[in-house]
């Protein structure tokens, strides 16, 4: 694995300010993203993701929104706090991002061709006809049939799978080192999934891109990540590599996920679903986020959260402690640690 | 999208049928029949109206008279002047109401447009709460209030100038279009301000603005190429019914300000129970509000792709 | 989290309690939770007091404020806004002979001169200026024939502005006039002019003459007050003034109002049961039944509304100048249903899909249980947020439609009507209008903000938000 660290966040902490009180989306949130690699981040809807990938790129709303720590560096170069101008020196150029609905995501009233030749415009000062042969070339690069005729048509003219190569034909029309896809695929059934996948991976290699891709697929994450956080409730409760996460799991969350993942789960009986529901973010527990759903709850979840145990594979679990009882999950930590 | 105009077009001539018929039924069918040739006092204006709508006929011929003449632009003569036509005064006091109705639906759009992009994108900070108490002034009044007090205010001037800055009443000019123009769209201004604020507000949050903001643009070209182009769609849509709400409005203005204007005539032809004209003109509006919903249906269809390009097929 | 170091106890195993994090926010129904929304919401609180106060105004208003509405009073006829109308008590007039000149001491006119006549000098007012009278007299001018009297109300603005033309006199011996036409307690200017019986003179004197309230001995007995020559008494209040034919605003606004008011919600009422029956039906049975029924309201939307409102009442044979509540209630209602019909069909036609409404048809409900049972109830928080926007549109119509005059008409007021009256005479009296034309504004402006109130609290997304 190439060791060259594109992407590095460390200690993400954001809120949202709404009638109820304070929203904490994202807390303590790091990790890094090394160079031609795939991290995805998994966890349930709600759990924070998209504002985590959002908030780098100040896409977020603010307000209500707000960052209120941390620190995200692109090649070393800070992204938090920049004003929108400095930041529209990286959203589209640098970073690249793809949303989940592409329907609802490209605006309506405009063609294909100009919303991707704007941002070419916009970046590399591109004249509108150069912009437009750019434009055509891309469309062919993400594989879309009779460029020159799509690129003078609406989004509502689109098939869902097409829309979704459009969208990515966007994202990547200025070279960017990194592309953000959150949930690129969710929205498409089986089989577009698969092409649009294969699409990714075909561009990840030719372009060098370095993808961080949300999810909450298991079956995904195997196919396309080397790298995985597990988030839950604005944290990430697991992180290491995509063998760490499936083979050794070390939370309780992730056993979790992994037990209700149809792939795996269809010669069982049935799918095991995780009991409960995520704690409300207004008011997150003093505690481990998890331990009213946990099936190993010790004394102390309740009131004290427990940090990352573990260096490269790391899980956010009192059952690392040193001194917690002996539990399968803690040889999982230990052994990838050893590899 | 000529088909789809067509369409509306065929839709829009069955509506002003609708009307006609409507306005006949009204007029004949209701008990105490107003149209009885012996409430007619003037037995010029009796032979007249015999003459004309076949009175002492049975009512399906009546009916089928009074679409024929309709066809041919004839819609009566006078039930209370000898030998007005109806046609003639509507010609003749049209051109002024319609002068003030798109100057005021001129002034009202452009308002409405500005205010609310102003609002949206000043929210919850104080140019947007100054403008919104104003709509809600705007829509709270009725409009022959902000017509006493525009004439008021005309008065006002003139009187501590000690000059005619702009004249109280009549139609001669475009000082005496001022203020009754902007005084009758001052109530679709505050609507479409506030319509206009709404779909800005709605737009800002949608996904593809997001995306815009992903591709690094800057704030002005977001606003002018995607935020302002999609939040003025809905505003066109109800420019049609607009028109109407103008027209109607244009009564009071019209009466308030001694403007020789259809709408004025038409107060006046209620008040005298002028029965012709009532029914005249009744047909005529509908008819033109009709047509102006369709052309305001027309122009959406040319701006919003969804709508152009499906009718192209 | 760092500074915790875990004892050896603190590891024990817990039973599971899943279901912990569901108590921590209190359940409440969506009735509940839209009123503590409504009531956090200053603007639409504030509309809700305003229109339970309005509401209290105009029905025990009345009753409290015992002057009767109809009553015409011509001793104060439009007076401003006040609590006290004070008025001099002055005899009964006699009839006043005037100032005669002696004919020989005039200085006749010659037909040769070729001068202007001068002005008339000092015009003086004899007695009292008072509404009863304003007795003018003034000196003779060489060679004048006769005299013209002019009385303006406001200040002269131009050399030509001599106001109303009162009188000329019969003669040149003729030197008085005694103006008795409609006074006011207020200022005027009066001009006289000589005139030769050709030309008038181009030189003119003015005179402003402040003119004092005063009744006259016999019509001061009539109201039972004091009637001594002399005295100046007090007519009684008006709070909100006084219209053109001398009646208490304050009272015909709280009478209006019911009027206003009774149009602006009955007919909301009816016209919203109407479409929602209407609409039930249509979005209930779909298929041929609702796209026929939608097509007849396609229709409807295009009549104009207003034209039909008016073509209505002559219809039905109602002039102008007869007053017809009901059946502007009828056309309001016929013509206005359309918008909730719309509505509740949409409404209907998505909750027909939901699985408890198949359910229920599963277990063999019938239709029309379904509708009352399961939709109209779901539907209720649109409708109610229609109704509140529909009732300023009906105050609204009621209110041009009086203007026009083809709405209520006297004895019957409404704000609408009494606006109309105003409005006449908005430039001396403002006060006429602005009562109540303020009662209409804030009427509907409590209206238009509770609905917005009730559209955002009743509005489920807001809700998730939160
Ligand atoms: N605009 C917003 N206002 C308030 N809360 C928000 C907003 N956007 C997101 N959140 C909160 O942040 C949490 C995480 O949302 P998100 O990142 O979209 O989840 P997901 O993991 O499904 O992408 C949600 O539970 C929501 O409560
Ligand atoms: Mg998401």
């Amino acid at each position: 694995m190439s060791s060259e660290v594109v992407l590095a966040v460390d200690n993400l902490a954001v809120e949202f300010a709404t009638w109820g009180g304070s929203v904490q989306a994202v807390r303590d949130v790091s990790f890094k993203l090394h160079k031609g690699t795939t991290l995805a981040i998994v966890g349930e809807s709600g759990c924070g993701k998209s504002v985590t990938v959002q908030s780098l790129l100040g896409l977020i709303p603010m307000p209500p929104g707000r960052i209120t720590a941390g620190s995200a560096r692109l090649r070393g170069e800070e992204l938090l706090g920049l004003g929108a101008k400095a930041l529209n020196r990286y959203r589209g150029k640098r970073i690249g991002m793809i949303f989940q609905d592409a329907m609802s995501a490209l605006n309506p009233t405009m063609t294909i061709g100009d919303q991707i030749a704007e941002t070419l415009i916009v970046h590399t000062g591109m004249s509108a006809a150069a912009a437009r042969q750019e434009v055509i070339t891309l469309l062919g690069q993400v594989q879309i049939p009779e460029p020159e005729r799509r690129m003078r048509q609406y989004p509502f003219e689109f098939s869902g799978g097409m829309l979704q190569r459009a969208m990515i034909a966007l994202s990547i029309a200025c070279q960017p080192e990194v592309l953000i896809a959150d949930e690129p695929t969710t929205a498409l059934d089986v089989t577009i999934q698969a092409q649009i996948l294969q699409l990714l991976e075909s561009l990840q290699k030719s372009h060098g891109l370095s993808i961080i891709l949300i999810t909450h697929d298991l079956g995904v994450v195997a196919r396309m990540a080397q790298e995985v956080a597990v988030m839950y409730a604005g944290q990430i409760v697991e992180q290491g590599s995509v063998d760490d996460i499936f083979y050794r799991s070390a939370h309780p969350y992730t056993l979790g996920l992994k037990a209700a993942m149809p792939g795996k789960a269809a010669h069982k009986a049935q799918l095991q679903v995780i009991p409960g529901s995520p704690p409300d973010l207004f008011a997150p527990p003093a505690g481990c986020g998890f331990h009213a759903r946990c099936p190993h709850v010790m004394q102390l979840c309740e009131s004290n959260a427990p940090p990352l145990f573990g260096t490269t594979h790391q899980a956010r679990c009192w059952l690392h402690h040193a001194a917690a009882p002996v539990h399968p999950l803690r040889q999982q930590l230990i052994a990838s640690s050893g590899s | 999208m000529l088909s789809y105009i067509v369409k509306r077009f065929g839709m829009g001539v069955l509506t002003i049928w609708f009307i006609a018929t409507a306005t006949f039924v009204a007029m004949h069918l209701v008990p105490g029949n107003p149209l009885a040739q012996e409430k007619a006092v003037n037995p010029v204006i009796r032979a007249n109206l015999e003459k004309q709508y076949g009175l002492d006929k049975p009512v399906t011929t009546q009916y089928i008279i009074y679409i024929t003449n309709m066809l041919h632009g004839d819609f009566g003569i006078s039930y209370t002047q000898e030998n007005r036509f109806v046609k003639d005064i509507i010609s003749e006091h049209f051109p002024v109401s319609a002068e003030l109705g798109l100057l005021s639906l001129f002034f009202a759009t452009l308002g409405g447009v500005l205010f609310g992009a102003i609002t949206a994108l000043s929210r919850n900070r104080w140019p947007d709460h100054l403008i919104m108490v104003f709509v809600i002034l705007g829509v709270s009044v009725p409009n022959f209030v902000f017509a006493a007090l525009g004439q008021l205010l005309i008065l006002k001037l003139n009187g501590w100038t000690g000059t005619t800055i702009l004249p109280i009443a009549g139609w001669d000019g475009f000082g005496s279009m001022l203020m009754p123009s902007l005084v009758l769209g001052l109530s679709t201004m505050a609507y479409l301000t506030r319509l206009m604020r709404a779909t800005m507000l709605e737009v800002a949050g949608t996904d593809y603005i997001r995306t815009a903001r992903a591709k690094g643009l800057s704030t002005t070209r977001i606003f002018l190429s995607h935020q302002l182009r999609n939040a003025i769609m809905p505003v066109i849509t109800v420019l049609g019914p607009a028109i109407a709400i103008i027209t109607t409005g244009g009564f009071v203005v019209e009466s308030v300000f001694t403007i020789p204007g259809l709408g004025r005539y038409f107060v006046q032809a209620v008040q005298q129970l002028d029965y012709t004209v009532i029914m005249g003109t009744t047909v005529f509006f509908g008819a033109f509000l009709v047509l102006m919903v369709i052309v305001a249906d027309i122009l959406y269809g040319f701006v919003d792709p969804r709508i152009r390009v499906e009718a192209g097929r | 989290m760092t500074s915790f170091t875990p004892k050896p106890e603190d590891f024990a195993l817990l039973a599971q309690r899943p279901s912990l994090h569901h108590l921590q926010r209190p359940s409440m129904s969506y009735w509940q939770d839209a009123w503590r929304r409504l009531r956090r919401d200053p603007k639409a609180s504030v509309s809700l007091y305003l229109i339970i106060a309005l509401f209290m105004i105009t029905l025990f208003g009345p009753l409290l404020w015992r002057v009767e509405p109809a009553r015409e009073d011509l001793d104060v006829i439009s007076y401003p806004p006040g609590l006290r109308i004070p008025a001099l008590i002055v005899t009964d007039p006699v009839q006043w002979p005037g100032v005669h000149a002696d004919p020989a001491a005039l200085v006749p006119a010659d037909p040769n001169s070729t001068q202007s006549l001068a002005a008339t000098t000092t015009i003086r007012v004899e007695g009292e200026a008072t509404t009863q009278y304003v007795r003018l007299t003034w000196q003779p001018v060489a060679g004048a024939a006769t005299y013209l009297v002019y009385r303006n109300d406001h200040t002269p603005e131009a050399a030509g502005d001599l106001g109303l033309p009162l009188f000329q006199t019969l003669s040149a011996e003729e030197l008085s006039f005694e103006d008795r036409l409609q006074l006011k307690p207020q200022d005027y200017w009066y001009t006289v002019i000589a005139s030769d019986g050709v030309e008038e003179a181009s030189v003119v004197t003015t005179m402003k003459v402040p003119v004092q309230r005063a009744l006259t001995v016999s019509q001061a007995r009539e109201r039972g007050l004091d009637a001594t020559p002399g005295q100046i008494v007090s007519l009684g209040a008006h709070p909100f003034g006084t219209d053109t034919l001398g009646r208490d605003i304050l009272a015909r606004v709280m009478q209006g109002g019911r009027v206003s008011l009774f149009i602006g919600i009955v007919a909301p009422l009816l016209f919203v049961f109407m479409g929602t029956v209407y609409g039930g039906i249509s979005g209930y049975f779909g298929g041929t039944i609702d796209a026929v029924m939608m097509r007849v309201t396609d229709f409807l939307v295009a009549l104009p509304f207003l034209l039909f409102m008016i073509l209505f009442r002559i219809a039905f044979g109602i002039g102008p100048g007869e007053s017809g509540i009901v059946p502007m209630m009828i056309a309001l209602v016929l013509l206005s249903w359309e918008n909730t019909a719309r509505l509740v069909r949409g409404q209907v036609l998505q909750l027909r899909e939901e699985a408890y409404v198949q359910a229920a048809l599963l277990l063999g409900a019938k239709p029309l249980y379904l509708i009352f049972r399961h939709m109209i109830p779901n539907t209720i928080g649109p409708l109610l947020v229609n109704l509140t926007f529909s009732i300023p549109m009906a105050i609204f119509t009621e209110a041009f439609l009086s203007f026009i005059g083809m709405g209520v008409a006297p004895p019957t007021s409404s704000w609408g009507s009494m606006s109309n009256d105003g409005i006449k005479t908005m430039v001396n009296t403002p006060h006429e209008l602005l009562f109540p034309a303020l009662f209409i504004s804030v009427t509907v402006l409590a209206f238009n903000l509770l609905g917005d109130g009730l559209r955002d609290a009743l509005d489920s997304r807001m809700r998730s938000r939160e």
